[in-house]
């Protein structure tokens, strides 16, 4: 225990150094911000619910960033946390509390595309920023809500991706694609579809709600021309139940999942896929102190993180910006500096900078194969 | 053919799970009219004891004790505890309220299953956990027919299920303590004069319907793998669709509606589409309420005036 408060010491001093001698504006920044820059942000996530680990996850790295962005900008940003469940109604009440608190300024969340779509309209009534680390349904960017914004890329881009890997790398000649009727899933759906049937592949479509953890009766029309089913699922737990159905009725096909199946505690079917947004922060060199701290305060991590963190980095940013002009965060400052963001390298190994929509420009999926041991393999997507 | 057949074995299991919790939902609803809403919760305590079980042997890939040995402190630990917590819940819960309006139990229930959830929640923290049952259960200890596949853990669940389901049968029809449940159930009053113990028969009910739960929580786990502080919720609703189409409060009725709700899951998902399985299975049901409104096996009361 002594050892680890050792290590995260360590590494949050490596930090805060590697944060001070990043550029001379930080630093002048934090020199002029030191005196009244103070805020409060949200932090909506799924802390309990059927996805704790990925809430927790995302929650660990947003307070790191603001731990961070603390000591590197002299700010005062506090942190005000939210149970979101994965569930709208609950975001939506959550969100509710967030937007009647005059002191937040912004909100970092929620995790899932269905809650965004429940939270948007609040969010824009209050003129309150969000940025989500990890809610990639492409509606969310079509200009409905126009204080929304996000780290990782959309289905858009995730879908056909993930798709034309399939086709060239897989050669299914039928598959089975089974959505968890949420809106994060059938988006994501909706743009794989087409790219296997325009390969002659023929496709099944099914549809189990999150909640369902039996799925022998689905597993059963699994035929022996089957040989790849596509689970673009948020409950990992979930798909590792599917596989082991497979498994019980001797059936062969491989698993490709998306996105909520990286969580290499709860799905381990070897041989499968998982398509992700986030990056493995261990093999960036550049974020070997971020990943030590992390890996040292809260114990090892997958993939939900890194993206909150940036999320939470761009508005502690923005915060610090308002402040070094001189004025007071409030929403609508803090959410023009957001507009305005543009940060050249991140902690996700790329640039981030939003489009008109709130998209993040030129954002990346990255894959990963899942060995026999369980462990997961980063592999070329193209 | 075998397709069908893999879908009736699949439905078999799951329904006879279902039908395990339903029988507390119509036993408690039998003795005192209530609806126990939290009773699928003790669903799902019953699954955390199992859980916790195979921690305390090693853990699935290194258990300390043989298999069988471990499966029966599994579910006679589960049947033992939940049935014990059952009999606190109507021992503080619902007995103070037996003479209240019938509303206050209801919103009670419903309180004591929130009260269930966040202690988990509490006590065990939020994250999913799994049995990892192939660890210790092998596929290869199932039977296969041709194409269709019942694994060992089926197999176990069907047996036992239905081993529990006829022992109770024969519990209520056959021993002493079945009649005092029945007379009960029939007149609570006249039970009394009669030198019933009316406490000790709903005790009694309440443990062995929250013991049945216990050991379906411990199956479930063993099927579905995975473990969380909600998952009484679809459990206890599943339950009681199956209570209310068997017959709320007979026992047949109970089992008949289970094995009726998993089979027709398993046969719409199979054969129509996944897509649509509650909307059919819930037409079903609606369908069978409007031509029996007392469910297939229930009775209707007579009100003398």
């Amino acid at each position: 225990m002594r050892r680890n408060a050792i290590i995260a010491t360590a590494a949050l001093g490596a930090l805060v150094v590697a944060g001070c001698s990043s550029g001379g504006s930080s630093s002048s920044s934090g020199t002029a911000a030191t005196k009244s820059c103070v805020a409060t942000i949200g932090m909506e996530g799924p802390l309990t619910g059927p996805v704790p680990f990925l809430g927790q996850e995302q929650l660990h790295f947003a307070q790191l960033a603001v731990l961070k962005d603390n000591l590197a900008n002299h700010t005062k940003i506090t942190l005000v946390q939210g149970d979101t469940q994965l569930n709208p109604a609950q975001a939506t009440t959550v969100t509710q509390q967030f937007t009647s608190n005059p002191k937040i300024v912004a909100t970092v969340g929620p995790a899932g595309s269905q809650e965004v779509i429940a939270v948007g309209p609040l969010m824009a009534r209050a003129g309150m920023a969000f940025i989500s680390g990890s809610a990639t349904a492409v509606a969310l960017t079509t200009g409905k809500y126009p204080t929304f914004f996000r780290t990782v890329s959309k289905d858009s881009v995730q879908g056909p991706q993930d798709a034309n890997y399939i086709v060239k790398n897989l050669h299914p000649k039928a598959l089975m694609i089974v959505d968890d009727q949420e809106a994060y899933s059938t988006g994501l759906v909706s743009a794989m579809v087409p790219v296997f049937q325009s390969a002659g592949i023929k496709v099944d479509h099914e549809s189990v709600s999150q909640k369902v953890t039996d799925f022998s009766s689905l597993v059963a029309k699994v035929t022996p021309t089957t040989t790849v089913v596509v689970l673009p699922w948020q409950v990992a737990a979930n798909a590792q139940q599917f596989g082991r159905n497979l498994a019980q009725q001797h059936k062969k096909a491989l698993i490709f999942g998306t996105d909520g199946l990286y969580d290499p505690k709860s799905f381990t079917i070897g041989g499968s896929y998982v398509s992700t947004f986030g990056p493995d922060i261990t093999a960036i060199p550049a974020d070997a102190p971020i990943a030590a701290a992390a890996k040292a305060k809260y114990g090892s991590f997958g993939t939900f993180g890194p993206p909150t963190y940036a999320a939470t980095h761009v508005i502690d940013q923005a915060i610090a910006a308002v402040c070094k002009s001189g004025q007071t965060p409030s929403r609508a400052n803090v959410l023009a500096a957001i507009k305005k963001t543009d940060e050249p390298a991140t902690i996700l190994g790329q640039p981030i900078k939003f489009d008109s929509h709130g998209d993040v420009v030129n954002g990346k999926f990255f894959l990963f194969k899942i060995d026999s041991s369980g462990k997961y393999q980063l592999i070329p997507s193209g | 053919m075998a397709f069908f057949f893999q879908e009736l074995v699949n439905g078999i299991t799951t329904g006879a799970l279902y039908a395990l919790v339903a029988l507390g939902f119509t036993m408690v609803y039998g003795v005192l009219q209530l609806l126990n809403f939290a009773h699928g919760d003790l669903y799902m305590v019953g699954a955390y004891v199992g859980f916790f079980v195979i921690q305390w042997f090693g853990g699935p890939a290194k258990l300390t004790i043989p298999v069988p040995l471990l499966l029966v402190i599994m579910f006679v630990l589960a049947a033992g505890l939940v049935g014990g917590l059952g009999v606190a819940i109507e021992r503080f819960a619902y007995r103070p309220l037996r003479n209240a309006p019938r509303i206050a139990p209801l919103i009670t229930a419903i309180g004591v299953s929130f009260f269930l959830e966040n202690s988990a929640l509490l006590l065990f923290g939020a994250q999913t956990r799994i049995y990892n049952t192939p660890e210790f259960i092998s596929f290869s200890g199932g039977i296969q027919i041709g194409s269709v596949s019942i694994d060992a853990v089926q197999i176990l669940v069907l047996v036992l299920g239905l081993v529990l389901m006829a022992g109770l049968q024969l519990l209520v029809n056959r021993t002493n303590l079945g009649k005092q449940m029945r007379a009960v159930a029939a007149d609570r009053e006249a039970a009394e004069m009669l030198g019933i113990n009316v406490n000790f028969t709903i005790a009694a009910t309440f443990f062995i319907g929250s013991a049945l739960a216990g050991i379906a929580g411990v199956m479930g786990g063993l099927l579905f793998n995975q473990v969380t502080a909600m998952i009484g919720f679809i459990a206890g609703l599943k339950a009681f669709t199956a209570a209310v189409v068997g017959g709320i409060g007979s026992i047949p009725g109970a089992m008949l509606g289970g094995l009726l709700l998993g089979v027709a899951e398993s046969f719409i998902t199979g054969y129509i589409s996944s897509t649509y399985t509650n909307l059919f299975v819930f037409a079903l049901l609606i369908a069978v309420m409007l031509v029996r409104p007392t469910g297939l096996l229930g009775r209707a009361q007579l009100q003398k005036v």
